[in-house]
């Protein structure tokens, strides 16, 4: 409808011989096979679930007027630990510092063909299957169990800001690691996709955090492949931007694992943000536990989805899904949707969702106590913000 | 202190109060009662400034000033408290953060300068003590997961930090146990002084056995139709209100 798909099509002639020819040749049939699925499916539309409430021409437009907000912005480090910063950028992965023993880093090319993820794309995730397709950085992080938690901190970084950059980040996991992973938007016009595959008895606290100004954007689909007794903690800072758009896809793949996300999307002026995660309870015994609140402002728009699907035979699953959305103005627009999609006998599980304005009642109570109203909002958006804070 | 001048006001399309007349000067306590759907609520609101209440008419004079005319931040900077029928909760907040930043918005608008963290760590350290509260209350969120008794003892310490000149109290003893009730009027007569009044709103006689009111107002169809001294909140006790409309 918009053009996407020849606009991918001619990108994928454009790259340079050069830059294809340096991937192995494992790398190369995957892309192949790609582009032999791109070029079966039909144009994105808002006929897909996940685009619905998207602008997806602002894919093909380029960003107007850059915006350095966000240049030199302090990293979000998290509280007493000592992150190992990776640089992403167009030359691939750059640490910052020693490499530690429990950390291997692979860039695509030097990554092998067995260690691979797999990713299935279809006529829903057409723009992720573009990473695929036209995929230029990242590779292959392995982490390994230590005695301590350990922190990583990556950063996309990237100098040209209006060409989009094709980014793939895949996390393994060995069993028992405890590892905290920070994600982070520098600079660059971003699609990625991460995977995390998670082994057994894995501790992730992972952060994403997205801050874009007004011209920016960032399109991400990520994969938690979680085996048996994992424990996660998924926290997501959406704010701002052109154009945000997350897919978070869990897989339960093994029993006694906890999923635990927690998003604060904000939109302003004409922003849109689409955060949508889809969990499959594909076994028994697992939990997941989904908090967004949304605020968006102005002209903005937000999309927020959680869906749990739960397999037959996966007993003993439990599952929350509160999605709490607040409107500050009249133009913004904010589309929420908790679903359960439910097989299996015993299951606990508990959905809501609410969009409303801020408390008139709360707004006098911080107003009778000497607050200006300004700050009474800035204090009540503080505190809607808290309860999706999970770590 | 305060002159309330045949005030007629709406909460929401309702006409509430109806030529409600009342003076307060500095040091009395006046206590108002008075059936359900009074208006002793809509009162306390319209003195703090709630926006759902709006004025129709007569006159609110505050230590010199149109009262109305101020906004809610602006009338407790000056010096008016309303403690909450039904506080609110404010998750995420706790209340050290929330009653600094109310101390210092108050003291910025009257020209003061702000309370460092430090200072402010004494005084409510040493107002929790007085008021014989549990400290705990200062980490906590504000009244996120308080018991009933909890939330109106916060709102008695919030009171004692912001040291109001008039303090109006909309139903502060109900909910509340004998012990709770004691916590609180002990917190109230601690903070009695020849400058600061009360106007406390409540449906039972039993709070006023231990805030001895100066005056005691029945409200009735958004007016005083009775007042007298705390004799009168005992009658109304023994008798209901029936008795006045004979």
């Amino acid at each position: 409808m918009v053009g996407l798909i020849t606009d991918w099509l001619e990108r994928v002639n454009k790259q340079t011989k050069d830059s294809i020819s340096n991937m192995p040749s494992w790398l190369q049939a995957k892309r192949q096979a790609a582009l032999v699925q791109m070029q079966m499916l039909n144009e994105p539309t808002r006929r897909l679930e996940s685009w619905r409430y998207a602008d997806l021409g602002r894919l093909l437009k380029a960003p107007s007027a850059f915006d350095s907000t966000n240049y030199g912005q302090q990293l979000n480090v998290i509280e007493g630990s000592d992150p190992v910063v990776i640089v992403v950028d167009e030359a691939g992965y750059m640490g910052m510092g020693d490499c530690p023993d429990w950390l291997e880093i692979r860039s695509l090319v030097d990554m092998h063909a067995e260690d691979w993820y797999d990713a299935t794309f279809d006529q829903e995730t057409v723009v992720n299957l573009a990473n695929s397709l036209l995929l230029q950085t990242g590779g292959l992080i392995r982490i390994k169990a230590t005695d301590k938690p350990v922190h990583i901190q990556l950063v996309y970084a990237f100098d040209e800001l209006d060409e989009w950059r094709y980014v793939r980040n895949q996390f393994d996991l060995e069993a028992g690691a405890n590892v905290s992973i920070t994600e982070q938007h520098q600079s660059g016009r971003i699609n990625a996709v991460n995977v995390y595959d998670l082994d057994s008895r894995v501790q992730l606290n992972r952060v994403q955090d997205i801050h874009l100004n007004s011209a920016e954007q960032f399109v991400s689909m990520n994969y938690f492949e979680v085996s048996k007794g994992v424990n996660v903690t998924n926290m997501n800072h959406h704010i701002g931007g052109s154009l945000q758009h997350h897919v978070h896809w869990v897989n339960f793949n093994g029993e006694g694992s906890k999923y635990k996300s927690g998003s604060i999307n904000k939109s302003f002026d004409n922003n849109q943000i689409t955060d949508i995660v889809n969990v499959n309870h594909n076994h028994k015994n697992n939990q997941s536990d989904i908090t967004h609140r949304s605020i968006a402002k102005d002209k903005s728009q937000i999309y927020n989805n959680a869906k749990a699907q739960v397999a037959i035979g996966a007993d003993q699953s439990e599952i929350e899904q509160d999605l709490k959305n607040i409107l500050l103005s009249s133009d913004a627009r904010i589309y929420s949707k908790p679903e359960l999609e439910v097989y299996a006998d015993e299951v606990i599980a508990a959905h809501g969702s609410t969009i409303g304005a801020l408390d008139d009642t709360a707004l006098f109570y911080l107003q009778s106590r000497g607050v200006d109203i300004e700050q009474a909002r800035e204090i009540m958006i503080k505190s809607f913000e808290q309860e999706a804070q999970i770590c | 202190m305060l002159k309330i001048d045949h005030v007629f006001a709406n909460a929401g399309e309702k006409e509430i109060l109806k030529g409600l007349s009342l003076e307060v000067k500095p040091g009395e306590v006046h206590a108002i009662m008075g059936p359900n759907g009074a208006g002793k609520s809509t009162l306390g609101n319209l003195l703090a400034g709630m926006p759902y209440v709006e004025p129709q008419g007569g006159s609110v004079e505050y230590m010199g000033q149109d009262l109305l005319s101020l906004e809610p931040e602006e009338r407790a900077a000056v010096g008016v408290f309303l403690a909450f029928q039904y506080p609110v909760e404010i998750p995420g907040v706790n209340n050290m953060y929330f009653l600094r930043t109310a101390l210092n918005a108050q003291r910025k608008y009257r020209g003061e300068e702000p309370m460092d963290s430090a200072q402010f760590l004494r005084m409510v350290k040493q107002k929790i003590k007085d008021m014989n509260m549990r400290d705990d209350l200062l980490k906590r969120p504000v009244n996120v997961g308080f018991s009933g008794g909890e939330k109106k003892r916060n709102e008695v310490f919030q009171m004692g930090v912001l040291e109001p000149k008039l303090a109006i109290l909309d139903e502060t003893d109900s909910g509340l146990d004998i012990d709770a009730l004691k916590i609180v009027a002990d917190g109230v007569n601690q903070l009695r002084s020849p400058d600061r009044s009360f106007i406390i709103i409540t449906h039972y006689q039993r709070l006023l056995d231990y805030i001895e009111p100066d005056f005691v107002h029945v409200l009735a169809d958004g007016k005083i139709v009775k007042s007298g001294d705390k004799n009168l909140a005992l009658e109304l006790e023994e008798q209901g209100y029936g008795w006045l409309n004979n």
